[in-house]
């Protein structure tokens, strides 16, 4: 024992310096929020906000601390549910999905862009939509890849052949290469950049893409309802500082000519991307550049038949979870008061103030 | 502080208390967390209650997996049809064809390295590739191996033979060469052939080792099943694990983890007691 104490306590001191530093710090600095992104053409921004201290800028605006983390999506979305994150971002259907139907309460503060052909439905041997049921589809089961191709089908009256088709659950970090690898696959579904890698192959075309349902697939940001009712009113100082960063970000990125692309070169950088591959995907991303464009959006009528879609699909999926027995459970309440579901459980929330704010120039 | 000592006889009671301790903490722990988190947002799924998991189970056990045709009069057929057409009974069986399948082709790897410790010309041509090809972490080689053996059955099994022959190959190797070698001149003196040495004398002197070795190996087994299943699938149980954690289905999730964990250990079990019966002689752990 006496050889273990001195060594055991050399252990404890710089842990407890570090804790009572931690202490001390925290009672000076003003509250924290932490936002996760993962690689996307609509998320890479966040990053690229945080470094070039845009973020920080307006933080320091509003009295907040802000950092940004990034990490593969679907981890992403379990630390937003398991409340280690303050915001993340996500689609419109993921967001219903993970902390919406966990209990969650989840409010939507940017409207950031829709798939406008970013995720496709990819086949070899020039196969039409109607020859795919009875054959195998690679495909990321019970995400927004599953959404397009089902939607795919229900717009070209396939619905009833959707039963036969056989999904392959394949992991989104090997799904190019296992397409590409076998060529006794026929089709895969997927998105992008991994189509436009699909897409050099040979022999293989696009049969549909989400330009062909444009609007529904959403990139939001979120942030828990709780985080926004803080009494001190931190979570909506914070709320506001991201949305004046994100628009003070996305109007430098839509500039013409060498200024724009600095930035979007600077944005590519951070995903390890080249300024001619992040303007390809932005080609097919529908980016609202602009804050009354993206309130317009959130507030529109399409938005409601959008999530009434999402949430059909989520709850017949099972992806509301097994004991939901209604999609009325997992209630979505618009910007103008309309609810999707029971009243009483409203658990996503789409507000569009601090985009309002932000198109009136009030941030 | 005769506890922290080599010679401290602990009683039988203290144990059996000893040992169930960390198993007793982690249940408690977990369950006090998780009641705090449902007592927080009643609709947590990150931590599910008993009556939740035991609901999910059997679920798994009795109802057929949604994608299924559901037959109409499902609550009519009897329990052993419905555990039969069951999610878990279906997930079980792909994963353990593969399993099997894959140990199956482990054996062949033992005659291998069996042969490779023997005739010097084999174990020439064999021993410095199957070192290299040891070291090659298998998972990272994907595309190749898709390219190679698609992406359905086949892909699956050997990827797990990629990754665990060459383990056991250099373990039948090392046994087979660890074998003195005044016993195979001894044979020879006696009259015995080249294979009738190898088989049996080295063969059956290494087997109960092998098999042991094998048996340490499961894990490495599951891992790459595992790994398999979740990167391209349609049935399995780390298919189905992949699907449910989609929707933080941790409710079913945590039960199947329980229940893979209970097949590999029957397994484990199964073949430690085997290698006893057959080779009573053999005493390592």
């Amino acid at each position: 024992m006496r050889k273990i104490l001195p060594g055991l306590s050399l252990l404890l001191l710089p842990a407890g310096l570090f804790l009572f530093a931690g202490v001390v710090s925290a009672a000076g600095n003003p509250p924290s929020f932490t936002v996760g992104w993962s690689v996307y053409v609509g998320w890479d921004p966040y990053q690229y906000m945080a470094k070039s201290g845009m973020l920080k800028k307006w933080a320091d605006k509003y009295g907040v601390a802000i950092k940004v983390q990034r990490f593969d999506y679907a981890p992403s979305l379990d630390a937003f549910v398991a409340k280690n994150i303050d915001a993340c971002a996500m689609t419109n259907m993921e967001a219903l999905d993970m902390p919406a139907a966990a209990g969650v309460d989840t409010t939507s503060i940017i409207t950031g862009d829709y798939s406008n052909g970013n995720d496709a439905v990819l086949v070899r041997h020039n196969l039409t939509l109607g020859q795919i049921p009875g054959k195998r589809v690679l495909l990321v089961e019970k995400t927004v890849s599953q959404y397009l191709f089902e939607r795919a089908m229900a717009l070209n009256n396939l619905s009833g052949e959707i039963k036969r088709v056989k999904y392959v659950n394949t992991s989104d970090s090997d799904i190019a290469g296992a397409f590409l690898s076998d060529t006794s696959q026929d089709v895969v579904v997927t998105w992008k950049p991994l189509v436009s890698q699909i897409l050099r192959g040979k022999g293989i075309a696009r049969i549909f893409d989400s330009s062909k349902i444009p609007g529904e697939i959403l990139d939001l940001l979120v942030v828990r309802t709780d985080i926004l009712n803080r009494p001190d009113g931190s979570g909506q100082r914070f709320a506001k500082a991201i949305v004046g960063a994100w628009y003070e970000l996305t109007s430098q990125m839509s500039k013409p000519g060498p200024e724009g692309d600095k930035v979007l070169s600077a944005i590519a950088g951070v995903s390890e991307d080249t300024l001619e591959s992040y303007k390809e995907q932005l080609s097919t991303t529908h980016l609202f550049y602009t804050a009354p464009s993206a309130v317009e959006m959130t507030n529109s009528a399409q938005l409601k038949t959008t999530m009434e879609l999402v949430r059909q699909f989520c709850f017949s999926h099972g992806l509301l979870g097994d004991k939901t027995s209604s999609p009325d459970d997992v209630a979505i309440r618009f910007p103008d008061g309309a609810i999707q579901g029971k009243k009483e459980r409203v658990r996503l929330r789409f507000d569009a103030s601090y985009m309002a704010l932000a198109a009136q120039g009030k941030l | 502080m005769s506890v922290l000592q080599i010679h401290a006889h602990p009683s039988r009671a203290t144990v059996w208390i000893l040992s169930w301790f960390l198993f007793a903490t982690g249940v408690i722990s977990y369950f006090w967390v998780s009641r705090d988190r449902h007592r927080d947002n009643p609709d947590d799924r990150v931590m599910p209650t008993l009556r939740q998991m035991s609901q999910a189970f059997v679920d798994a056990t009795l109802k057929p997996a949604e994608d299924d045709e559901v037959a109409a009069n499902a609550s009519q057929q009897s329990l052993v049809t419905r555990i039969r057409k069951s999610m878990l009974w279906k997930d079980t069986i792909a994963t353990g064809r593969r399993f099997l399948i894959s140990m199956a082709l482990l054996f062949p790897a033992v005659l291998l390295g069996l042969h490779m410790g023997m005739f010097p010309h084999v174990g020439a041509f064999f021993l410095r590739f199957v070192l290299f090809f040891d070291k090659i972490v298998a998972l990272s080689l994907l595309p190749i191996l898709f390219i190679a053996f698609g992406i359905d059955e086949l892909a699956k099994v050997m990827l797990i033979v990629v990754g665990v022959a060459p383990t056991i190959i250099l373990d039948a190797f090392n046994l087979t060469r660890s074998v003195p070698k005044e016993q195979i001149v001894k044979g020879f003196t006696l009259g015995a052939g080249d294979f009738s040495i190898t088989y049996r004398i080295v063969f059956k002197q290494i087997w109960p080792r092998v098999l042991n070795s094998i048996r340490l190996n499961l894990k490495s087994v599951m891992l790459f099943l595992f790994a398999g299943e979740m990167i391209a699938s349609t049935d399995g149980l780390a298919y189905r694990i992949a699907l449910l954690r989609r929707h933080m289905g941790m409710d079913t999730i945590i039960p199947y983890v329980l229940w893979v964990a209970l097949l590999l250990f029957l397994v484990d079990f199964g073949m430690r007691t085997l290698n006893r019966k057959l080779h009573p002689w053999f005493q390592e752990a």
